[in-house]
């Protein structure tokens, strides 16, 4: 009754049956090498974004006077005025950046100012490229919970870029990401290229420093 | 048995894949565009290569050659050059100097069939023609045959679709309606044309496809259409380097007053009212969709934008009888790209994109007059502008800077004028919207939506109305300047 297998199917079956044995622990293997180097990956990526180990500035160095830009209002319109403030001269641009922006997001203390960032706004990194593009990277909010406006956008904007520009030189342009990416506009207004310094709509006349920034 | 068998049907596959692959031989029309004459060949298409009969051309060329069938060689005689042929073979013989072709000669039953790089390779050194053509190209240009770029562009415009024709050199239009076969049919004359692609990859309600169409020598545009459409309009704009074909759909009463100052004639040179050369303004309502712009708990920045941008163009259409054209008349979201698109394709005379202003300070007045930030981008870490081999796309608006100035500057006068207690500075700014429109452009932004108090004003269509008018009007007199200034 029972039908013998004829031998050449026979062979053909133990030798499809190995190949795929191989085939199968060659495939787990590929995809555990996959997996390792998809975790190596992300602890890179971690690592990238993980806060400062380093304080932004030393104890030695010395004080610094900037210029942080608000929106403020002069005769009915909206304007962007420097405030004076004080950071530390640390050896890094990087670090120097970073402290400035901390005091755009820290907002204004004089009456009549208002903060620039939209709340919950957070600064995830800062690059500066050999060009002296500076490369601000803020959390979602900075375009999520802006309230919109073409001039209040700009004013946000500008805040950002001049803040950076009049008071480190060697930053000739800013370029805002948001939440690590690229976006066209804030609001929907103003193009995020990299921009240069604007002190059309502020207070401020003159970019300080002119001769160190050229001689640099 | 059964494995001969098998193997039987493997060889027979095989052979069956390897003969249709190298026989596969459809005969297409294929022009070829002398200065003076145009020479449409059979072309028959061989192992993917496009072949075309070689005494066709020749004698076209009235040259003289020799066709040694016996001998399986064809030889012409240029004024001081020979080039010699043989079948199967990719070398030819210039002065008995071996050229090497991409593919080789072909001798099919009884015709002489060369590749298309045998025209530029091989021919022209005995003829001392140039040929020209683009790998993929459906068509050669020969000598001083000199083609007109056509560039082609679709959109809907409401109840019409409007195709966009736009060329380097003069053309007539001509359009030939074919109801029967639902389809449309646009002559090209006057020149020979070199599409950039094809075909537009195009469909809607109204039209079905849109196809560049030239294999008999003769150029045109095919556009397969549907029942919908009622008539079919061509205008001519820019000394006839620019046409409109439009498809129109049921009849249109709000677009009346355009239609009557752009009449319809083809191939007309600017057939336009005497007054105005803006024969299209687009205008842009901000925002739209998921994106409200700036919000108010009595309004929204999105809706605001929309009705000031309806009533302008009841104004304008009035005033000044031009087309004009809304970015958006939804509530749907347009990227800055799309809303540029619209101008761009439309071949706009002016575009004004209308927003609502929004201040942290709820006292201020807010509305400004935004134009492009003059040196934008051009700083010490990008390339000085002379050079860069091509502009970016949002530096198209620097041709019409000091144009976009000026429409800004009347703006400013006549909205501070009918308007009392509201000012209107000029700003500018990197402003999406203006950054790649291709004509004089401004954004104006209206109120502060952080004032209840200048919300009232902005929902009240009274004030609405006002304003709409008084842009036209701003509009109107910066165009008559323009007009008067260019005549001059």
């Amino acid at each position: 009754m029972k039908k013998k297998l004829p031998r050449h199917l026979k062979f053909g079956l133990i030798a499809l049956g190995v190949g795929f044995a191989v085939t199968l622990g060659l495939f787990v293997d590929v995809i555990g090498r996959i997996q390792s180097i998809v975790k190596e990956k992300k602890e890179v990526a971690e690592d990238a974004f993980a806060p400062p180990k380093a304080p932004l500035y030393n104890q030695t160095d010395p004080p610094m006077p900037v210029k942080i830009f608000f929106p403020g209002s002069e005769a009915g319109d909206l304007i962007l005025p420097a405030e004076d403030q004080t950071i530390f001269r640390s050896a890094e641009l990087a670090n120097r950046a970073k402290q400035v922006l901390q005091k755009v997001l820290e907002g204004p203390k004089t009456p009549g100012l208002f903060p620039s960032i939209p709340k919950d706004t957070k600064l995830l990194e800062v690059f500066i490229d050999d060009a002296g593009v500076a490369y601000v990277d803020f959390s979602d909010p900075l375009s999520a919970n802006h309230p919109g406006g073409m001039l209040n956008e700009q004013a946000t904007v500008y805040s950002i870029v001049n803040s950076l520009t009049y008071n480190l030189p060697e930053i000739r342009q800013v370029k805002i990401l948001v939440g690590g990416a690229e976006k066209e506009t804030l609001a929907g207004h103003l193009l995020l290229l990299p921009l240069e310094m604007d002190l059309s709509i502020t207070n401020v006349k003159k970019p300080p420093q002119e001769q160190v920034a050229h001689a640099n | 048995m059964k494995r001969s068998a098998t193997v039987l049907v493997v060889a027979i596959l095989a052979v069956g894949l390897s003969y249709r692959q190298s026989f596969s031989a459809a005969d297409t029309d294929f022009p070829i565009y002398f200065e003076n004459s145009t020479l449409a060949l059979k072309s028959q298409t061989v192992d993917k290569t496009t072949y075309l009969p070689l005494v066709d051309i020749v004698k076209h060329l009235n040259l003289a050659y020799t066709d040694a069938t016996a001998a399986l060689t064809f030889t012409i005689q240029g004024q001081n050059s020979r080039l010699a042929l043989t079948p199967g073979s990719a070398f030819i013989s210039l002065n008995d100097r071996p050229i090497l072709l991409q593919n080789p000669i072909r001798h099919d039953s009884g015709q002489w069939l060369v590749p298309l790089d045998f025209l530029s390779q091989g021919l022209s050194r005995v003829s001392g023609i140039e040929f020209r053509y683009r790998p993929g190209d459906l068509r050669v240009f020969a000598g001083g045959a000199n083609p007109a770029e056509l560039a082609m562009n679709a959109q809907a415009l409401g109840s019409t679709t409007r195709l966009t024709l736009r060329t380097g050199s003069r053309i007539d239009v001509e359009v030939q309606r074919e109801t029967a076969q639902h389809r449309a049919v646009l002559l090209l004359k006057g020149k020979p044309i070199d599409p950039g692609r094809e075909r537009l990859d195009y469909k809607d309600r109204l039209v079905q496809s849109i196809a560049f169409e030239d294999s008999d020598g003769v150029a045109r545009i095919v556009v397969g259409t549907t029942d919908d459409v009622r008539d079919i309009r061509i205008t001519a704009a820019e000394e006839n380097r620019v046409f409109f074909a439009d498809f129109i759909g049921e009849t249109v009463t709000e677009a009346a007053p355009a239609e009557t100052a752009a009449p319809a004639v083809a191939a007309k040179p600017d057939a336009a009212a005497p007054n105005t050369n803006v024969r299209v303004i687009v205008i842009d309502a901000g925002h739209g969709g998921i994106d409200s712009g700036a919000v108010n708990a009595a309004t929204l920045e999105k809706d605001l934008t929309l009705a000031i941008a309806r009533r302008l163009r009841a104004a304008l259409q009035s005033r000044l009888g031009a087309s004009v054209v809304l970015t958006r008349d939804s509530d749907v979201a347009l990227t800055s790209e799309a809303r540029t698109e619209v101008a761009n394709n439309n071949q706009a005379g002016l575009f004004v994109s209308l927003h609502v202003g929004y201040s942290p300070n709820k006292t201020d007045a807010g509305s400004s007059i935004f134009v492009m930030k003059a040196d934008f981008n051009s700083g010490p870490a990008n390339q000085p502008p002379g050079q860069r081999l091509f502009l970016p796309w949002y530096m198209a608006y620097r041709i019409n800077q000091k144009a976009s100035e000026g429409l800004a500057l009347q703006l400013q006068q006549d909205l501070n004028q009918t308007l009392p207690g509201w000012k209107f500075p000029l700003r500018s700014g990197p402003v999406g919207v203006l950054a790649s429109v291709t004509m004089p452009a401004v954004a104006i932004e209206f109120g502060n939506l952080n004032s209840d108090v200048s919300v009232q004003t902005l929902v009240d269509p009274v004030f609405q109305t006002k304003v709409a008018t008084t842009i036209a009007a701003a509009i109107e007199k910066f165009v008559e300047a323009r007009a008067g200034a260019r005549s001059q």
